[in-house]
Parts: structure tokens; sequence; C-alpha cells
């Protein structure tokens, strides 16, 4: 573990750590565009110039590895001098439309120039134009003249997904990144070459010209896209609601933890969620009677399904609850179960066509929670609970999400099903053929209008945080279940998401020890679990 | 020669490995044998590009990279000659500016372009190491220097 000085102050590193990741521990930022901690390294930009005691002249910190008793100047005039003039050579072809740049607000050319450049332009010549607004694949746009040619774009396809699409092509300021002649960047992590390019040049083609960066608003979430769970930042656009027709959430960002995706995201998840600002989501309780569909308020729905679970026997009430619920969920679906004495319980629904998955971040099971459901005791079998309402064995049934006739299951038979239950409840975000078929349908809110807790398939339980208000009347899947639990006259039910999962700690020995602080912004595996 | 499917020979390929196996990362072949296929196939088609690339076990936008680098590589076919004129600093002082303009009128091509009888490309290039011997071009492999209108006549008369 070599000792080195940075700026002045001591830190010892483990071995093998380069000087931009030693100064970051001593507090330190060291300016850079090429070094990416989860790629190689390219020295190509060289803007992390730092002085190094004894060293003749300043010296690239990305690739210089900390020895012991090394002393590093970032702040010297000569590094500062030196830097200023990267800067300007980075800077002499760019074509400065940072008015019409996407990138602008967030972009790594326009910070670095306010913090180290800051010099009086010297170029007359005219600058080298390359192509703009060139698509590369479904989800990227590429900007030839804003690019700096750091590489990271380019390394992120050899390196993480191995596809190698991109390339730096001709020479000197002729010099572009772009793809073999006919071919197209669409591996399914091609979204993550926009988050790791520190300018203008690869922008999403989804966010494109949506709103400007400094109207989003942030919160700390993961990806319900897959079991993995992946680390996110919801960004919401608020203040500009205007600006994209109603469209709140305007993009997802991977979010870093080192136990679950590191720096990355696939495309899969990060353009998955257009389901929360869809037309079709549901925004009242309704009530269907015959082919009249009625709005209800949610006293109304709330009594008329606990009269329905009351007047019925335990046995004769099914429950298919969702793998896509929050464990807080879950939770409180346990405490009805409880309450009524129901046996009739699972959450698993088969797709129509199984999940792709690699042996990167992909995973085959599509829903966030399914190991959190299983845990809280959900688990049982959803053909079981279908066949006793086909056999007209049910006379109340309650659906959280699912499309039922979407699934595996013969769309026939599902119907059938439906059609023999008294009361069917659809209790989800989003209308779908099932919820079409319901009596009552309760508006649930999307994981980025509530608070909650997913249980990804390695057992890590990761906190999803409210990032905006829930649409029309929608509430969280815990707080309906809580209002038809008051009702049935439980008194103890939660009026927030942590309170449910204190509840769910102290009732599943699986989650003992866990409280939303301990979970932190990284999560915390279950004691039990093995790590896959 | 066609375009579609460049393939090299059994004794190409053995060629291949013999110079992969030259360098400690096999990449560093890959100057050499984009020449062979040059040689082969007349120009680097971005079918060659790709072929190589499988060579090597690239992707074949690497392969692309290279080939973009580098301007000796044909990434359109040339003609059956081709004549690179010096317009480096001795050629330029002892008159390349003329020859360049006598070769474009007797070819009746700009720089860059071939006949319209795919006979001669014409080309201005960077220092050939020949300075002695200014005004000079190189035609094929060979180097014709201390050139005149009338010896460039002469040698242009020599292309079949």
């Amino acid at each position: 573990m070599p000792r080195l000085t940075v700026n002045g102050q001591q830190v010892e590193v483990p071995a093998e750590t380069n000087l931009i990741e030693a100064a970051r521990k001593a507090g330190v930022e060291v300016p850079h565009y090429c070094y990416h901690p989860g790629l190689s390294i390219a020295g190509q930009c060289r803007l992390c110039m730092v002085d190094i005691e004894k060293a003749p002249r300043p010296t690239i910190a990305c690739n210089t590895i900390a020895t012991e008793g090394m002393v590093v100047l970032t702040e010297t005039d000569r590094v500062r001098e030196t830097r200023k003039s990267i800067m300007e050579f980075h800077l002499i072809n760019h074509p400065l439309d940072c008015p019409v740049c996407d990138q602008a607000g967030e972009c790594w050319l326009q910070i670095y120039y306010m913090k180290h450049g800051l010099y009086d332009p010297r170029m007359r010549d005219e600058k080298v134009h390359k192509p703009k607004a060139v698509p590369l694949g479904p989800h990227v746009m590429l900007d030839a003249e804003r690019c700096i040619l750091c590489s990271r774009c380019v390394r992120f396809c050899d390196e993480i997904t191995a596809t190698g699409e991109l390339g730096i092509f001709e020479r000197g300021d002729h010099s572009e990144i772009g793809l073999f002649p006919g071919r197209a960047l669409e591996n399914p992590y091609s979204g993550n070459v926009v988050d790791i390019c520190p300018v203008g040049a690869l922008t999403d083609r989804d966010f494109r010209f949506q709103v400007r960066v400094w109207y989003l608003d942030s919160a700390k979430s993961v990806c319900p896209g897959c079991a993995r769970g992946c680390n996110i930042d919801v960004h919401v656009n608020r203040r500009r609601p205007h600006h994209a027709e109603g469209r709140r959430v305007a993009r997802l960002k991977p979010r870093y933890n080192g136990s679950v995706n590191r720096w990355w995201l696939c495309d899969a998840g990060r353009y998955g969620f257009t389901f929360v600002d869809d037309k079709d989501r549901l925004l009242a309780p309704t009530r269907r009677e015959g082919e009249t569909v009625s709005d209800a308020t949610w006293d109304e729905a709330i009594a008329a399904l606990a009269a329905a679970l009351r007047r019925s026997p335990p046995d004769e009430i099914g429950i298919i609850a969702s793998p896509k619920m929050a464990n807080e969920d879950l939770f409180a679906v346990r405490r009805l179960l409880d309450n009524r004495a129901l046996r009739r319980v699972a959450f698993r629904v088969p797709p129509r066509v199984a999940g792709d998955q690699d042996n990167f971040l992909i995973r085959a099971d599509k829903n966030p929670n399914s190991l959190g459901a299983e845990l809280v005791g959900l688990g049982g079998d959803s053909r079981a609970v279908l066949e006793a309402a086909r056999a007209h064995r049910l006379r109340c049934l309650m659906i959280f999400g699912h499309d039922l006739l979407a699934s595996e299951w013969p769309a026939a038979e599902v119907r059938e099903a439906l059609g023999a239950v008294e009361t069917v409840v659809f209790v989800g975000a989003n209308a779908n053929a099932t919820s079409a078929a319901a009596h009552w349908v309760l508006p649930a809110a999307a994981w980025v209008e509530r608070d909650g807790t997913y249980t990804n398939f390695e057992g890590r339980v990761q906190r999803f945080r409210q990032a905006t208000e829930p649409i029309g009347q929608a509430l969280a899947e815990w707080e309906i279940v809580g209002r038809l639990l008051a009702a049935l006259g439980d008194e103890s039910t939660a009026t927030r998401a942590e309170h449910w999962f204190r509840q769910l700690v102290a009732a599943v020995p699986a989650f003992a020890g866990l409280s939303y602080q301990a979970l932190g912004d990284g999560g915390r595996l279950l004691a039990g679990a093995v790590k896959a | 020669m066609t375009t579609t499917d460049p393939t090299f020979s059994a004794e190409q390929l053995a060629e291949v490995r013999r110079l992969q196996a030259l360098y400690p990362d096999a990449r560093g072949a890959l100057l050499p044998v984009l020449y062979m296929a040059q040689d082969t196939f007349g120009w680097i088609s971005l079918e060659t590009e790709e072929y190589v690339a499988g060579l090597f076990d690239l992707s074949p936008a690497h392969v692309h990279e290279v080939v973009t680098f580098y301007t000796l590589y044909f990434r359109e076919r040339p003609g059956r000659h081709v004549v690179s004129v010096c317009h480096n600093l001795s050629c330029h002082l002892a008159g390349a500016g003329s020859i360049i303009a006598h070769l474009k009128q007797r070819l009746r091509v700009e720089v860059g372009e071939t006949t319209e009888d795919g006979r001669v490309t014409l080309l201005s290039v960077e220092c050939l190491c020949a300075c002695e011997a200014a005004p000079m071009m190189q035609v094929d492999d060979r180097y014709e220097m201390n050139l005149t209108p009338v010896k460039i006549d002469r040698i242009l008369e020599g292309l079949a």
C-alpha cells in the first residue's frame, strides 16, 4: 500500500492505483476526458497532467501508478498553463454550437473551459467541418465535429460489449469516430456510450431536444426492467412540462454500484420507462357493470372490495400478486392473506416469450422483485388459481398488474376464467386486456411515483425513491392494500413505505436487520443470500 | 480481379500466419497483410477489410481505422499504373508544379483521378527521399528522376 502526497495531503492507496484515483482519494479532482475507471487507459486527451516531484515535466496522471513517497502537485503554475493549452487544442476545431447542443449544461468542454481554460481564442483559420446529426443506431446520434477523440466509446465497444462497432477513422484533424460502413451501433448496451461521452458528440436520440438538462430533477432509483436491479438516477422534467408534451420522465441514467451494474445499464432498461407517461395509464378507480364503465371514488372502490372479500369464503378468493411490486406492497398483500386467511395466492405468470439473458447484466426474469415476492411468502401455483376460477370455484380474484391475456396461458382459457368470477379486481399502473375484463380497476402509482424496495436475484435489497408525483389518483399498491386492510378492521396499517418495510423486517426473518437507513444508496445483501 | 469474396490462396494464408507469428501482438502484421491484399486484389475494398479482419479476429472497424489512416492503401480501384509526383520542398523548388501541370494536361485528369481508359492514376505525394534527383516521381515500383516534359512523355508512352 504505497503512501504518497497529493497537494500536501498524505494518502495511502492500494498498489497499482493510478494518480487520478489516488488524487480522488485525497479529495483532489484531476481534470480528464479520456480516462474512465471502467475502461483501459488510453492517455489520449493529455488533460490530466500533474507535476510529480523530481520529474522534469508534467506527466499524465491516468497512466502513472502511485508509488511510495511520491509527491504529486496538481495546481502548480506549470500544470495550470499546460491544462489551458490542452483545452485550447481540444477546442481548435470544436464548432461551439452549445446553444443547439443537447450536452450543454453537462458538457465537460464547457465545465473545464470555465475552470481551466478561459483563454482568448487565437485561431483565425476556418474550422474543419465534419458530419453532424448522424444516427449511429436506434439510440445514439453522432456529431463528429464536437468529438474530442477521447476514444471512450471505442473502448466501451471493444472492452465491455466486445462488439467493436466503433473506430477512429482518417488521420490528423480529419480524424473522426464512426462505424464500419454499413454497420449500426445496435448492441444491447449502446446507450452507455452517450453517458461516457464527455462532450456532445454522442447524444441520446430519445432524449434529444426534449428538455434542457438544467431543468431536470433527479432521484436515486433502481431499474425495474429485470431481476438484476441496476442502480439508476431517474431524471424528471417537472419545471418545463410544456417542453416535452407532458412527458415527465426525461431519461434514466445508470448510477454506479460496484456490486450490481458498475457504471452501466442495458438499453432495454434505459428506454423501458415509456409506460410511466403512456396514454394507457389508469387515472382513477373505475367500476364496470356490463359494458358500462364509470369512475368511482377510492372510498367507494375500497368499500366495494372489502365487501366482496367479506362475503366470499377464503377459499373462494384468489390473489395473483406481481413480481413487479415492491417488497412493501407484497408485504401488505401478505397481511391481507393473514387477515382473511387466504390460501389461493401466487405471483408468477409465465410470459408468452421467454426473456433474453446474457452473461453481463441482462437477466431472463424481466421482473425486479421475484425473489422478494418469494421471500415474503406469496409463492404459489398461479395456474391453479386460474383453474379454480375457470371451475367457478372463485368469487373474487385480485390481479396485480399482470396482463393474463398476454401470458403464455391460452387466452380463451383466461377469458373463461375471468368470466366465471363474480368480482375481478385489477390493480395496476397501465390498462391492458385483463384490466378491461375486470369489474373494478384501481390505479397504481408507477415505480418512479413512489418509494419502495426491490430484492434482486442475488438477494440484494435496494431502495428506489419517488421522482415525481403519482399520476391522477394513482396510489402505491401498499397504500391501496393498506386502505383495504383498514376497511377490513386491521388497525396496524402503515402510512409510509418505510413503515411497511419496518413491519416486513419484523415479520420475515430473511429481511432481519435491514432498514431504509441500512440499505443506503447501494442496497444490502440479505443475510442468507448466496452471491451467484 | 472481382471485388466480391476476396480470398487468399493457401500459400498466402501460410504467409499471413508466418507474419503474425513475428510480432508479440499478431495485429503487428496487419500492415504487411494489407499490402499483400492490395497486391492480390488491386485495392482494399470494404469486403477485403472484412476478410482481413477475420484473419486477425479483429472487428472490421479496427481494420478500417488502419486503412483510412495510411495513404498508401487504395480505397478505390486505381489505374493499371500509379504515377506519384513528389510535391515536397526540393522537388517543388526544382519545378514540380510545372511537372504536375504537364502530367495533368497529357493525361487529361486532375490529381487524384484515373484516366478514362483506366491506364494511369495521377497522385501528388510528399517527399519520396530522392531530393538529389529532383524533380522526381514514382511510377508503380520505379523511381523516375530529373524529370523534364520530354522525359515524362517518353515514360507515359511506355505505360500500357
